[in-house]
């Protein structure tokens, strides 16, 4: 390859690994070689639990995946290795076809005789009546009404002519190749910049959201070797999310229709998108920011109200009605000189000994226990217990009564989860798409057609050569040439 | 009792279609012209039936016909259907639409012994009700109908190739178009394929996701097999201009291609986990 010899990098280090990362047979190599690990990411669930690998494969097999990657094996450095692999490929082939294929393409060959036809695949030669001009006229008008773009030489032997049309079907796939480029562009800015959260929001609350803050440090976690990194730190911004309202429409048979979420936006305090409805499917963007709908459920730690009764400890019989309290607001209990308030709520109690905390295990509603404040009804705290709805008898006890507070069911309050989600790398990704679309479409349905006409005067004639090259589709081109010719036969009538 | 006008135009296409395939073969056995041309009438009269199908299908559901996997493999057949005729038409090639109507019919057949409950009416999960998922499906099947087609043609390929190279003779084989048109019909059928399945498996696909989850790409299993199954079809097309790997190999990496596809639509629904879980509901 004469273009490469050129190439400084082979002039220092020799063509043979030049030559291997130009070389298709590298490129299927990667592609098969992309295809098979990926089937291995399909098979073996990815970013699970270490319980999850060890209980599934057993432990030895589970430090072999975890050692190779396997859990997370879309982020393991070998398989970034096959991307980058891929696009050293990408940008080697480039280098060394496109400029000689742009040059053959954009110069070729218009002075040309009739022995350079005669080597064509696809030639004939035509004899004709006409003056050489005139034939030469007629052959330019017939090329011209086919839309080729013609060019034409004298020469000693006579004149001839060069058409072509589909030139920029040659570079579809140099298209793809640069889509594709811009595609892993867009990815890893979004993979730096981009910044992705989701949060449980509540009717009527208000919640400042949060932004990725970036430092670009040194990482030597990699065998001490300094890597450039990047730090992300939530950061808070002065976008403030209000929840107007959430709701769920259901279709006649019971199932879930839609997922509807009312937005409002505040920018540094002032409104700037008031009560924009928001569903699965349908975002709301502000300023590079986009909030989407993405789930819904009860709260883990708090409750809109709840219910009570009181019992007689002794006897166990209920004293009264169950009455209902509000979430945070003092309930005297009708018939007593008690006075309570609910104040905390876990959906699935579990309690941390160390910390002495009282928190909830999961957001599901799997243990809900509740933490009510006791008074007597001139103020003075009587006590704090916490009561669980699946375990009445437990902490019932109102402290110097005969009563027993029972907690007996709550009105939990639903909230909406929204992602919110940044991302300045997918303008780039689209673009890449567009363009790959386009590439593909030059490559496969655009073909270059180039057709040489040489003229000569004969001994009673004229003497016409014709022939033609395509890059790809043959059968239909040789078809086309065949009509060109007989349209030039035809003139001679 | 009402009857149901898409379960009944199903049912009518399913014996059409056999019926279609096997003209198919006694043409490309008795080289009777009657029987090729009955053919052509019974593959457009197939293809009418499914038609009407899926218009009775979007009119009884209230949305667009390919939204599980019943109404999918119909929507598939369709268009292989409609891709087959026009290559019928453009090349005057009836013998290979004995193997283009066998993967048609055997589609029907699947279809008809998926479970009962794929024959109801489902509404629409928020995530589906979205222009960019309609237009995702639509045009990742007209992409699978160019790949299946794109498998028939490798496989008699194949089979014309190796008769060729021993230069042997057989009545059957002989009524086969020559290897080299059959390569670049696969190759055609791959082209749009490729392109359909670009455009609607990963880049609709991930225009999708991003409005639904804000996240264009997450390597669930469906969005890994698509790409698997990219990645394969790229490796044709790079096979094809290989000095070594084109023809036989080339053919290969076809059929290897379109079993990706069958994995990514039905293996990966079935046996897998991830967010296109939905299918099998």
């Amino acid at each position: 390859m004469t273009a490469s010899e050129k190439n400084p990098i082979v002039k220092i280090i020799g063509g043979k690994i030049w030559g291997l990362f130009g070389s298709l047979k590298f490129t299927l190599f990667i592609l098969f070689s992309l295809a098979i690990v990926s089937v291995i990411g399909t098979l073996l669930q990815q970013n699970q639990s270490l319980q999850f690998y060890i209980a599934e494969y057993g432990s030895k097999w589970t430090s072999l995946i975890l050692h190779i990657g396997l859990e997370d094996m879309y982020h393991a450095w070998w398989f970034s290795m096959l991307l980058v692999f891929l696009v050293s490929n990408i940008i080697v082939c480039t280098i060394d076809r496109f400029p000689p294929k742009w040059k053959a393409t954009l110069e070729a060959k218009v002075d040309v005789d009739a022995k350079f036809i005669k080597n064509l695949t696809n030639n004939h030669t035509i004899a004709l009546q006409d003056e050489p001009q005139a034939a030469k006229e007629k052959i330019f008008n017939i090329l011209h009404k086919k839309r080729y773009k013609i060019k034409e030489a004298n020469n000693t032997e006579g004149v001839s002519l060069y058409a072509s049309k589909g030139m920029i079907g040659r570079f579809g796939s140099d298209v793809v190749h640069v889509s594709l480029l811009l595609i892993l562009v867009g990815v890893i800015v979004g993979s730096i910049f981009g910044f992705k959260d989701s949060g449980a929001f509540y009717e009527g609350e208000v919640t400042t959201i949060p932004v990725a803050d970036f430092q670009f440090g040194i990482d030597k976690s990699w065998h001490g070797i300094p890597l450039p990194k990047v730090e992300r730190q939530k950061k808070a911004s002065a976008i403030q999310l209000k929840l107007d309202k959430f709701w769920i429409d259901y279709y006649e048979t019971g199932q879930i229709k839609q997922y509807n979420s009312v937005l409002t936006v505040s920018d540094d305090g002032r409104e700037v998108i008031k009560g924009k409805q928001i569903w699965v499917n349908a975002p709301l963007h502000y300023k590079g920011l986009t909030f989407y709908q993405s789930s819904y459920g009860l709260a883990y730690d708090r409750v809109k109200e709840a219910q009570f009764f009181l019992q007689d400890s002794k006897t166990k019989k209920a004293v009264g009605s169950p009455f209902q309290v509000d979430w945070n607001m003092p309930y005297d209990i009708p018939g007593t000189d008690y006075r309570i308030k609910v104040v905390s709520f876990v959906s699935d109690f579990a309690y941390d000994p160390t910390t002495k905390t009282i928190y909830p295990k999961s957001a599901e509603h799997n243990n809900p226990a509740i933490n009510v404040e006791i008074y007597k009804k001139d103020g003075k705290p009587v006590g704090s217990p916490w009561l669980f709805y699946n375990m009445p008898e437990l902490f019932t006890q109102i402290p110097g009564s005969n009563y027993e507070l029972v907690f007996s069911g709550y009105k939990g309050i639903v909230y909406t989860g929204l992602s919110i989600n940044r991302d300045p790398g997918t303008v780039i990704v689209w673009s890449g798409a567009t363009l790959m679309i386009l590439g593909c479409l030059m490559a496969f349905f655009i073909f270059h057609k180039r057709v040489w006409v040489h003229v000569r005067k004969g001994r009673n004639e004229t003497e016409v050569h014709l022939g033609g090259m395509i890059n790809k589709n043959k059968f239909t081109f040789e078809q086309e040439l065949l009509e060109i010719v007989e349209s030039i036969r035809g003139v001679k009538k | 009792m009402k009857v149901i006008m898409s379960l009944l135009f199903f049912d009518m296409a399913f014996w059409f279609y056999l019926a279609t395939m096997l003209f198919y073969f006694a043409y490309w056995i008795t080289k009777k012209e009657l029987l090729g041309q009955a053919s052509t009438v019974l593959a457009i009269i197939s293809t009418f039936a499914i038609f009407m199908m899926l218009l009775f299908r979007t009119k009884e559901s209230g949305h667009a016909p390919f939204s599980n996997l019943y109404e999918s493999m119909t929507f598939f057949v369709w268009v292989i259907s409609i891709a087959y005729l026009i290559m019928e038409f453009k090349y005057k090639l009836r013998v290979i639409g004995a193997f283009v109507m066998a993967i048609a019919f055997i589609a029907m057949f699947a279809t008809s012994k998926l479970p009962y409950r794929f024959q109801d009416i489902q509404p629409l999960n928020p995530a589906l009700q979205s222009i960019w998922f309609e237009l995702h499906v639509f045009s990742a099947f007209i992409g699978y109908a160019g790949f299946g087609i794109a498998f028939g043609m490798a496989i008699v390929y194949l089979i014309k190739a190796r008769f060729e190279e021993r230069k042997a003779s057989n009545f059957l084989i002989d009524r086969l178009p020559f290897s080299n048109i059959l390569d670049e019909l696969s190759y055609k059928s791959i082209a749009w394929g490729f392109i359909f399945f670009t455009l609607g498996a990963l880049v609709l696909g991930a225009v999708w996701a991003n409005k639904a989850w804000g996240t264009y790409w997450s390597w669930d299993p469906k969005e890994t097999w698509s790409l698997i199954t990219w990645f394969i079809y790229a490796a044709y097309l790079h096979a094809r201009v290989t000095r070594g790997w084109r023809g036989k190999k080339a053919a290969y990496v076809a059929v290897f291609g379109f079993l990706s596809t069958i994995f990514l639509y039905w293996g990966v629904s079935f046996v897998l986990p991830g967010l296109h879980a939905y299918a099998s509901q």
